[in-house]
């Protein structure tokens, strides 16, 4: 604007009350749209986890046309339910059907051997819908042949086409995936009799080790850091040290395990190599929450402790430690939950995707849950992804367990001094 | 007892110490082998050290972690931004609570549920719109990659807006200035350091990322910039040579630890540089 332009004097009465307003105006709304347009990616963080949890639920459902090779028969919810054996009464019904004579059926429950082989074969399922009757119980055979797979909803929209299409000795079944079986089930290559029994004992052998052997070194690594040696030169090496740790990505932390615990020390692809290694993943997030609840302990408690004539160890585990155990709780419980969903570092000190038998102790191979996922999506597989959908639905439901944990431990013993 | 404690602060520096010798041995036995030279290592344009033909030219993966980790930023720093900024100054104390929560909710999701995501929704849905998209392509895996570090922006970024001390916003105020103005001229510049340390944060963990790229974006070393394709990245590298069955010691195994050597030392930089960009540019109120 050149200066002759310009308007001379005060530049509000100059130009006039209206455009004054008018730009107010303007201001603010470009105040309220970009409020609304700041708000957006939480919502759109919301859209996200709500899609993939829709996805996820809906995928451990599906419609399926089945030709068993058992006698094909359902039974209702009553007919099959026993207090404690469902599975028992079931599987008689079914053999009967079958036209089974009563000494097959007792040799098949009562031989121990003949009875695995069966229950490995076999599975026991509620199912939603058999032919349109809802929950109904079904004995499916690993050498059923699957005609046809189809989607939650796809499947409600064409339920009656489906129904008209079945063939004899078909049966039309809405299978929920994640059922009580699942649990029990073992690893197969077959995707209706795979299940998560070994995921389930083998996180929780390797979660109980990384417990162990981690949570003592990250505690004392904190101890050390607040109490022992704060604003030391040592001290800020090691912060500066575990800060870096912290941002190295986990697969890094694997392929030491797979270098050091593996081959160097000739573990093994075993439940104890994987636990060292997530040890080593989860002692920073755990000295983190520790150094924070050691901090937010008053230097008055400490200073009453030493007046007292308390040495340095019994005012750490005497008043500090006790009035921080809701702070490292917090911590531990979060860095559970990491390494329960930690999966690449796992990949490389060798969590096996197949393992036949539950792993027994720390020197046993195993898998773990999100190993087991990651299996089973890899199958490439429709079946296989239900498969993976249902130990989703699993793992993100222990997960959620844990972080409810956590949070009211936080509220429930928060202290303001 | 003191001693004890020492041990284990002690063991936290041994970790790196152990990581950085293993890492530098295998990789100097690596360049060590007649096969392979340090020059062809950064110049060749193509990486097939599982096959019989071998050829040790990062470059591909080089790119596969470049594109991934693009889209992932492009997605997920304006997002951590702005709900950074929705958190420290629009929200009121409950929506803060329940944005907070959702963003932590977010950032507890396991890696591998993220991969089957991109992999079984995104990609099918996005397949609808993008002609030519490959089942495994670095699009899906970018995309959902960029809302997991979200979280990682925003919490940071809302930690260094609310360091913004009062005195600052309140003069801002006193000029007349809405809360945009406030937000674009005093905050955001206030707070550059906090933010820059958080984008390079992220930056870092998009690029040690594994699980999302391994199962969207495929294992194939390609080198190209076109976010349709199937492409491998240095983490799915690694995790597809150590599933495989090549034997300890041998060409192709080692390898994987000159990718690991190579990723290693990025993050490293990274992070130290987010540490200095905080030490050195962070603005002192007193």
């Amino acid at each position: 604007m050149s200066t002759a332009e310009r308007p001379s004097g005060g530049g509000l009465r100059d130009e006039g009350r209206g455009a004054v307003l008018a730009r107010t105006r303007r201001r603010a709304r470009n105040e309220r749209l970009f409020r609304w347009l700041t708000g957006l990616p939480v919502v759109l963080a919301m859209t996200l986890l709500a899609a993939l949890l829709y996805d996820v639920i809906t995928d451990s459902y599906s419609w399926q046309v089945v030709e068993p090779q058992g006698s094909a028969a359902s039974f209702g919810f009553l007919d099959g339910f026993a207090w404690f054996d469902t599975w028992e009464r079931v599987v008689t019904l079914e053999l009967r059907a079958g036209g089974a004579s009563d000494a097959e059926i007792e040799e098949i429950l009562t031989d121990p051997e003949t009875r695995r082989i069966f229950a490995a074969r076999h599975r026991v399922e509620l199912m939603f819908s058999v032919d349109g009757r809802p929950w109904r119980w079904l004995v499916s055979s690993s050498r059923d042949d699957r005609v046809l797979d189809v989607p939650l909803f796809e499947g409600f929209r064409r339920e009656a086409e489906l129904l008209a299409g079945l063939e004899s000795g078909q049966v039309l079944v809405l299978n929920p995936w994640l059922d009580l079986s699942f649990f029990a089930k073992n690893a197969s290559r077959t995707p209706t009799m795979a299940g998560l029994a070994a995921a389930l004992v083998g996180s929780l052998l390797v979660i109980g080790l990384v417990l162990v052997i981690a949570v003592p070194i990250a505690i004392g690594t904190a101890i050390f850091l607040e109490e022992y040696a704060p604003e030391t030169r040592l001290a800020r090496i090691v912060e500066v040290n575990l800060n870096n740790l912290a941002g190295v990505p986990s697969i890094v932390y694997g392929i030491l395990g797979l270098s050091v615990f593996v081959r160097g020390l000739q573990l093994g692809a075993v439940v104890l190599a994987a636990a060292l290694t997530l040890s080593l993943l989860v002692v920073p997030v755990i000295v983190v929450a520790a150094r924070e609840a050691l901090k937010a302990v008053p230097d008055t408690l400490r200073q009453a402790a030493y007046g007292l004539g308390a040495t340095r160890w019994q005012v750490v585990s005497g008043t500090v430690l006790p009035n921080a155990v809701s702070g490292i709780t917090t911590g531990v419980i979060l860095a559970v939950a990491r390494a329960l969903g930690e999966t690449a570092p796992l990949l490389l000190v060798g969590a096996a995707v197949f393992v036949p038998r539950l792993p027994d102790g720390p020197l046993s191979y195993y898998t773990v849950l999100p190993i087991q996922i990651y299996g089973w999506v890899g199958e490439n597989d429709v079946e296989f992804t239900h498969v993976a959908s249902a130990a989703i639905v699993v793992l993100l439901g222990v997960l959620a367990i844990l972080y409810a944990a956590a949070f009211l431990v936080r509220r429930r013993f928060r202290r303001n001094w | 007892m003191g001693a004890v404690l020492l041990a284990c602060a002690a063991l936290t520096i041994l970790t790196t110490l152990t990581v950085v010798v293993v890492l530098a041995s295998q990789t100097i036995a690596f360049f060590a082998d007649p096969a392979v030279t340090l020059w062809e290592f950064v110049s060749a344009r193509r990486w097939t050290p599982l096959f019989a033909d071998q050829h040790f030219g990062i470059a591909p993966l080089l790119a596969g972690t470049f594109m991934v980790t693009v889209i992932a930023l492009l997605v997920g720093v304006p997002m951590g931004l702005a709900s950074a900024v929705y958190l420290s100054e629009f929200a009121g104390p409950r929506t803060r609570r329940i944005a907070t929560g959702v963003l932590e909710v977010l950032a507890g999701i396991p890696t591998v549920v993220l991969g089957y995501f991109a992999l079984l929704f995104v990609t099918p849905f996005l397949q609808r719109f993008i002609p030519g998209l490959n089942l495994f392509n670095a699009l899906s895996a970018g995309l959902v990659m960029g809302f997991m570090i979200l979280p990682t922006v925003s919490s940071i970024s809302t930690d260094a807006m609310q360091a913004v001390p009062k005195s600052l916003r309140e003069a801002a105020y006193g000029l007349g200035s809405t809360k945009l103005e406030l937000v674009l001229k005093v905050v955001l510049p206030a707070s550059l350091s906090g933010i820059a340390a958080a984008v390079i944060l992220a930056l870092s963990r998009a690029v040690g990322e594994t699980m999302i790229v391994s199962l969207a974006a495929g294992q194939r070393p390609l080198l190209t910039l076109d976010p349709r394709e199937t492409i491998a990245t240095m983490t799915s590298f690694i995790v597809q040579a150590a599933t495989g069955d090549q034997p300890a010691g041998s060409l192709a195994s080692r390898a994987l630890y000159a990718v690991a050597a190579t990723l290693f030392f990025i993050t490293l930089l990274l992070n130290l540089l987010s540490q200095a960009v905080v030490r050195r540019f962070r603005e002192r109120y007193e």
